[in-house]
Order: C-alpha cells, then structure tokens, then sequence
C-alpha cells in the first residue's frame, strides 16, 4: 500500500483485493455475527429469563469492550460491506427483463436485498441501539431485554418492517454464501454447484425460520411478568454488589418503580 | 445436462424439423448508418423458402432494397464468414436472443414467433452499420489475458507433455470459444463503451485511447474461460501468472457478479462458471503468493 497518485487510481489498482474483502467481509464478521443475534433472540422461544441470561453474559464484557467489540467487528463491517455494495450495484446494469434465468433473477435480487438490508439495518439500529435514545429511537435496554424488545416489536408496522428486513437479510447472506463459493473458487463443476445450491437454500430457509420465530417469540412475551423478573434481577444484582437488600418473590416489591 | 440446470434453453438442434405453411414472414431491422447516428426500425418483407436461415434472409433483404411500404432504402450491411457457427461473426439479437444469424433458423423462429422476426446489432458493442459491430473490445480482452501458447521463436522443442484424458476433457470445451461476444453481450456486468474521436487526436491516438478505456473496463466471461484454458495447457503454463495479473487488474474476475447469464446463452456451451469459479480459486491464491513473496 504504498500509493502515492489520487483516490480513484487507488481504488481502481486494488479493485481485487477490496471486492475479495467485501465478500469475505460478507461472511466474517456481517454474515457470522447475523446468525449469532438471531441465534441469541431465538432464545426468546426457551424463555424471558434464558433470553435475558444471553443478552447479560454478552454485556458481561463491560460496556467500554462491548463498544469497542461492536464498531471493530459489526459497524465498520457493515458500514464497508455496505457503503462498496452501493459501488458494485452502481457498475452493474441488471437485465432480468431480456434473460430470465433463475441465477439472474438472484443477481437482481442479491441487489435488491442488499438495498433493503441497508435500510432496515440502519432503522434498525436507531430503534434499538442506545446511542439513538437521545433522539426518540434506542429502545432496546439491555437489563430489560425482553420486555423492551417486546415492547418495540409490538406495533403491526414494525412486525412488518421487521420481518422484510429480516428476510432480505437471510436471503442475501445465503445467496451471497452461494456466489461467495464461485467468487473464491470453492465449488467450481456443476455438479458441486448444485449441491451448493440445496445447502445455501436450506441455511437461507433455515435462518429466515429462524429470524421470524424468534419475532413471534417477542409478540408472545408476557411483558408484565418479563418487566417482574426483570426487576427482580436487577434488584438481585444489586444485592451481589452489596448495594441493596435481598430479593424476594414477594409481592412487597411489586408496587416499587422498577425503573426503567 | 448443462442445459438443464443452467437455463433450460433447447439446442437449436433438438428441435423440430417441421416446415411452416407460410408466403412471406416480415423482418424488423433496427438500422443505423454510422456510428454514433441514430438508429431506426426498418420493416422488411421476405418470401418464405424451405430451410432459410438469418442471413438467407438479410440476403434476400440487400438484393430486394426495398422497405415494405415500398421506399428504396440502401442494402442492409451484417456480418458473417463461416456460416456454419465457428466465427462467430454473425452475432445479433434475433427476437431479442443474442445468437449466431447463420444457425438462427426461419423455420424454428417461425415456431416461436408466426410471421414475424426482428433483428437489432448487439447492445454491448459500438454499432459500425446496422448490424455490424465494433467487437476490438472482446478482442482486446484476448489479449490482455494473453490466450495464447508462447512459442514464438525458430526452436524445434520436440513433443509437447503427454495430457491426462481428464484434463483433456475438461480443456475441449474451453477451446471451442468462437469469440462471438454472447457472453458479453448477457452479462450485467458488461457495460457497452463507445469512444468517440476528438477532432484534434490522431487514428493512432484515438485506438491508443479506445484499448486504454477497453484495459480497465470488464474482461468478460469469454477471456476469464481462456486464462483458464491456456493456464492449464502445460506451455502455455510458463506465462499462468501473467494472465492472473491480468485477470486481478483493474477490470479482472472480481467484477464479476456471478449472475450466470453468460453461461446460460453461451452458442457453444462452454462451462463458465467453472472457468469463472477455477479463475476465482487461483486468482486469490496468486495475489496471497505475491503478497507474501513480497
Ligand atoms: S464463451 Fe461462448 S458466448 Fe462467450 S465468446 Fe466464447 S463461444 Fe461466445
Ligand atoms: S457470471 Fe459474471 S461474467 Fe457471467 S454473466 Fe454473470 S457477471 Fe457476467
Ligand atoms: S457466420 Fe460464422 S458463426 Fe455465423
């Protein structure tokens, strides 16, 4: 890297090496750390209190970590996969009117689901991240996991949003899996290129039911009595700490603001 | 097989050997005189013959000279040279398909469209005349990956290495590539350049500056298959990293965008996205060797 002329030659000479990183950047970390958050809100399905015990253990890093954990591996991925994926689409001029074929019907829409992503990540993120909160989004507080989560999902438009975001997530993830095997050379004869294609399809299929699942496990939540254990944990926690007095089950606590 | 999973589409081949009850079928040209000008739809009226193809037809066209309406118009200008689907010469858009007018048979486009065909030059390339096209860029791309064997030179080397069987049968395909420019034309990916010539720039100029724009745009599925097939053949190997260069440079395999479409419409069925997927594989490897041999 040892570039010395303007932007555009620089980008032009390393072409290869920055759409290989965008493929890769695709899979590890956008791609793996998608199906780790799904797999952690499919919890939900167990219980309030499993869901809560993985969204703590994943806080239990501190928050300075956890911030520097989230731009190194998910936002500045993301935002790279994101802001090169707008460059490729640019270059490209789909033609799925003249030539229908299944595989060019998956460009298209490997594009499509692309755009889509983008936005839905970026609501996404202002709804739920804590950094959006000043602004009237941030819902999502991580000591209050599942009722908070349930809280922000509970509206029909953004069960909607949601389970179209998610969709073109999976999708693009399991088709980009399939064209990331030609682009890096991992199954090259027909035959293996089938093969890839009931692996990708069932991973793609696999992930969406995975995806909305763990929504309708949000939309089934019990918010009073999530915000209850909720409550309990907090107040528990705090006791470990030596701040507060034990936790009991007792409905002596009930009428205290559990705070938010 | 090939067929089946990747487009579905019939050889022309195994179609029917049916003869259509017909006089006369009508034929749609998009015309253009020169480059850069305008083009327009001429409709042309043909007498029907048993076992006519596309150009049987624009022949019919030229001699007759005539539109349908009955205005004089200049003899439709196409390209074509072998007449048996070897050159590739004769690559149009028939009924909007991008194939070979000489194999494009009056009879089978009869089947899928009574009466009635329409022709227009192919989108990618720059227009000449009608339906002559520019194809240098398609060409350029050749030789940019070099798909060539290096043996220049007064040596007698003796035999060339034995080959296995298998290589051989993965390779045949691979040189059955008649440069028709289908690929190129059905791809997402290839974008149709078309320079034009400043006033003050001279011809050598001008070809200096069109090859430069040709280097840095997409290779193309057809020079990607052709890295492939002479980076297997055991002389044309002695230059494989050569063409990896090539193909990792501005304009190589990675603006691909596997949309497979190449290998759908490809006249002679070559496997490219297993070119594109073996240029993938070594192409990564080159460029992590270079790296670390730096
Ligand atoms: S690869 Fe096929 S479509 Fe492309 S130029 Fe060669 S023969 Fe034509
Ligand atoms: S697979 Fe690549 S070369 Fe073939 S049509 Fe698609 S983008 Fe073009
Ligand atoms: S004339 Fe050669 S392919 Fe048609």
């Amino acid at each position: 890297m040892t570039d010395t002329g303007p932007q555009g030659s620089f980008l032009v000479r390393h072409d290869f090496l920055i759409r290989r990183l965008h493929s890769l950047s695709g899979l590890v970390p956008v791609g793996a750390y998608m199906v780790v958050h799904l797999l952690v809100n499919s919890s939900i399905l167990a219980s309030t209190t499993i869901f809560q015990d993985n969204v703590d253990r994943i806080h239990s890093v501190g928050p300075v970590a956890l911030q520097v954990i989230e731009w190194v591996f998910i936002f500045i991925p993301i935002l790279f996969h994101a802001v090169f994926g707008v460059v490729i689409i640019a270059g490209g001029v789909p033609n799925t009117g003249e030539y229908r074929y299944g595989s060019n019907i998956r460009y298209t829409l490997q594009r499509a689901t692309g755009i889509i992503a983008f936005f839905f990540i970026a609501w996404h993120l202002w709804h739920m991240h804590h950094y959006f909160a000043p602004l009237g989004g941030g819902n999502f507080q991580h000591q209050h996991a599942s009722s908070s989560a349930a809280i922000a999902l509970s509206s029909l438009p953004v069960k909607i949003g949601y389970a179209v975001g998610v969709l073109a997530c999976c999708f693009h993830l399991a088709n980009g899996l399939w064209t990331m095997g030609i682009t890096w050379g991992v199954w090259t004869s027909p035959r293996a290129q089938k093969h890839a294609t009931t692996v990708c399809a069932v991973f793609g299929i696999g992930l969406a039911c995975l995806g909305l699942s763990a929504m309708s496990g949000f939309g089934d939540v019990d918010i009073k009595a999530a915000e209850e254990m909720e409550r309990l944990r907090i107040q528990e926690k705090k006791y470990i700490e030596g701040k507060e007095e034990r936790p009991t089950n007792s409905r002596r606590g009930v009428d205290r603001d559990s705070g938010g | 097989m090939l067929f089946d999973y990747f487009g579905g589409q019939c050889p022309p081949y195994a179609m029917s050997d049916q003869h259509p009850e017909i006089d006369s079928f009508e034929v749609r040209v998009l015309r253009q005189d020169a480059p850069g000008e305008r083009s327009r739809w001429e409709r042309h009226r043909v007498t029907y013959e048993r076992d006519m193809n596309v150009i049987s037809a624009l022949q019919k066209i030229a001699a007759q000279a005539e539109t349908v309406d009955g205005q004089p118009v200049a003899p439709v200008c196409w390209d074509s040279n072998c007449l048996e689907e070897v050159c590739g010469a004769c690559t149009m858009l028939i009924n909007g398909r991008t194939r070979q007018a000489c194999t494009a048979l009056i009879d089978r486009l009869m089947e899928d469209c009574p009466g009635e065909i329409e022709l227009r030059p192919m989108s990618k390339f720059p227009v000449i005349r009608d339906l002559v096209v520019d194809r240098t860029r398609l060409f350029r791309a050749l030789t940019k990956v070099k798909a060539w064997v290096p043996v220049d030179g007064y040596l007698d080397r003796g035999q060339g290495p034995l080959r296995s069987m298998e290589e051989q049968q993965q390779s045949y395909p691979l040189s059955e590539c008649m440069s028709c420019g289908c690929c190129l034309e059905a791809c997402p990916q290839y974008t149709k350049i078309e320079s034009t010539q400043d006033e003050s720039e001279s011809d050598e100029d001008f070809s200096a500056r069109k090859s430069a724009t040709y280097d840095s745009a997409f290779v193309g599925a057809h020079a990607i298959s052709q890295a492939v097939l002479f980076n297997t053949n055991p002389i044309g190997k002695f230059i494989a990293g050569e063409r990896l260069d090539a193909l990792t440079g501005p304009g190589g395999i990675q603006m691909c965008g596997n949309a497979q479409n190449c290998v759908a419409v490809c006249p002679k069925e070559i496997p490219l996205t297993t070119s594109i997927a073996r240029a993938g594989r070594s192409t990564t490897l080159h460029v992590l060797k270079k790296w670390f041999d730096r």
